[in-house]
């Protein structure tokens, strides 16, 4: 019971917080230098990390298509196989868990710290609202970032598949049929959701950090407990998501 | 300094990001950006299945370009196919849908076409075959088997009945349960018939049993085969002098095919029948003597003449006799 009243409330002081975040939007412009940070920390920092993990996800993908659909003779779709998945699935998610992992336990031990050192009372006690000034260049920064992030962990994670099929013995796809394939059996739109569906995970995941950081309770040890509550709520945020975002996208 | 560098990084990641995003949208929505121009052609087919943007055009196997836009024309569908510059498509070649794999992929195939026709211009209309699809396929196989049960269901019920008439086996058993008497009494007699021919009683019995009757029967078709030989010698010798007559050698071959030889015998016989008619007639001395008895009865006053004289010859003398023959006959 007293776990469901935390969930529901955890709801509830989010959504009040998104609200809040929004009633500020015109004030953007006046947060320039803010919002471009956030975009370095959002984008240009966790880029590297996801380049990485797209490419040997791609890379895995097609030897383990590879391995199972030689079996039945259908080596030739390992292209549309990889490209789909990547596209509609796997590259989103995984944008959303490092963006949870990276930068979600950021936002969370930032303004859970912020919170434990008295730095919102005194920005309230100053008339300045964390929502504004805290909560909104990051959303707007997630909201402009996590395209970018997505298409690139396709791209990537499509070329890691075309180099693990072209290199391995038992698959041996040239680059130019691996894409063929892919090609074939893709279109715009598969691309487009998986866009879609990287920015309402990037949307909730830094929504919730804000709000679990800002609602943070206690001493110090409260900043480390708000960063895996934030970290966890993210993951189980992002795969519930999941299911909602794609079901309302076929 | 820190903060400019920053926001330049964060601009070019941006602009990075929107980059490839416009990259995917353009490769895989069929965008001219990274293709040659090239030239379009229309093909009109009643139903394009499961061909759709982007799939390959080929000519004897060869990508020749892709299909750039489908689309519905009226009564038909239409799809738009752009076509390689180097490649040049004849008026009379022919454009086909293809399924290149049970999964729904196609393509287009087009025929070379003859070398005399005139090339495909941008935007002309290139000719289209439709080819049969695999669902039409397997509904005729379906119907097919349909038919195939049907057929077999008639026949079952020919041979077991429908349950309102009985069938054929039914007919047939009925019939035999009926008869059982009559074909045990005919299969008894057919037994003691081949009993006897076994034991070689009878004619059939001695003709399948009795050597002598073979013996005979082989010497009499001896006969009949050395008769039958001389029939055919005799018949060859008949079509020996058949060919002789038609040659129109012998007697009956200048008859049947001598003009003069058949003239001459008409004049003969016509004059043959002027003869008969005179002699009918009583008409010369043959004619006289066949039809007038005066010459017979003179004949005979004369003998009898010649008879007395020839008494009085005995009595008078030799001397006398000429004398008395003279004055006999004057």
């Amino acid at each position: 019971m007293r776990t469901l009243t935390r969930v529901l409330e955890g709801i509830g002081s989010t959504l009040q917080l998104l609200v809040r975040s929004l009633s500020h939007v015109p004030t953007l412009p006046r947060q320039w230098g803010r919002f471009i940070e956030q975009c370095y920390l959002i984008g240009y920092t966790t880029l590297p990390i996801v380049a990485i993990l797209s490419f040997f996800i791609g890379s895995v993908l097609a030897l383990q298509s590879g391995y199972s659909m030689e079996n039945f003779g259908a080596k030739q779709f390992i292209g549309s196989l990889v490209g789909l998945s990547i596209a509609r699935e796997l590259g989103p998610v995984m944008c959303a868990i490092l963006l949870a992992g990276r930068v979600g336990s950021a936002i969370a031990a930032e303004l859970a710290s912020m919170k434990v050192y008295q730095e919102i009372d005194a920005l309230e006690t100053m008339n300045i609202p964390p929502a504004r000034i805290l909560v909104l260049p990051r959303l707007a920064a997630v909201l402009v970032m996590m395209p970018v992030l997505a298409i690139i962990a396709n791209l990537v994670g499509w070329f890691g598949g075309a180099i693990v099929a072209k290199y391995t013995d038992f698959i041996a796809i040239d680059p130019p049929a691996y894409f063929a394939a892919l090609r074939r059996f893709m279109e715009f739109k598969d691309v487009l959701n998986g866009l879609i569906k990287a920015e309402v995970f990037g949307f909730a995941v830094v929504l919730v950090s804000c709000n679990i950081g800002l609602n943070t309770r206690g001493g110090p040890r409260e900043i480390g407990a708000s960063v895996t509550r934030a970290v966890v709520t993210s993951l189980i945020l992002i795969l519930v998501l999941d299911y909602f975002v794609t079901k309302a996208l076929l | 300094m820190q903060n400019s560098q920053q926001t330049a990084r964060v601009g070019l990641f941006f602009i990075l990001g929107v980059a490839l995003i416009w990259v995917t949208f353009e490769t895989l929505s069929g965008g001219k950006v990274f293709k040659d121009q090239g030239y379009n052609i229309v093909a009109g087919f009643t139903s394009l299945k499961e061909l759709k943007t982007g799939d390959e055009v080929r000519m004897a196997g060869v990508k020749i370009g892709e299909v750039e836009k489908t689309r519905l024309a009226g009564r038909r569908a239409e799809a738009l196919l752009r076509i390689s510059p180097d490649v040049k498509i004849k008026a009379d070649a022919t454009a086909t849908i293809v399924m290149a794999g049970l999964i729904g992929t196609n393509y287009i195939s087009i025929d070379l076409g003859t070398d005399a026709a005139a090339e495909l211009r941008d935007g002309a209309e290139i000719r289209t075959a439709t080819t049969p699809d695999l669902n039409a396929v397997m509904s005729q196989i379906g119907e097919l088997g349909k038919k195939i049960e049907g057929a077999l269901g008639n026949l079952g019920g020919a041979l077991s009945g429908d349950g309102k008439s009985p069938g054929i086996i039914q007919k047939v058993d009925q019939l035999v349960t009926e008869n059982r008497e009559n074909i045990a009494q005919t299969t008894g007699n057919l037994r003691s018939i081949t009993d006897k021919m076994n034991r070689g009683e009878g004619t059939l019995g001695k003709l399948i049993n009795d050597p002598v009757l073979y013996t005979d029967l082989q010497s009499a078709l001896g006969e009949i085969r050395g008769g039958a030989a001389e029939a055919k010698t005799f018949i060859a010798n008949a079509q020996s002098i058949l060919d002789e007559v038609k040659r129109g050698k012998g007697a009956i071959g200048a008859l049947v095919y001598d003009q003069k030889a058949a003239d001459d015998l008409k004049a003969s016989i016509a004059n043959f029948r002027t003869v008969s008619d005179n002699l009918a007639k009583g008409k010369g001395t043959l004619g006289q003597l066949l039809n007038d008895d005066t010459l017979i009865r003179d004949t005979r006053a004369i003998m009898r003449k010649a008879d007395r004289a020839l008494d009085g010859l005995d009595d008078a003398g030799p001397l006398t006799a000429v004398g008395v023959v003279a004055n006999g006959l004057f």
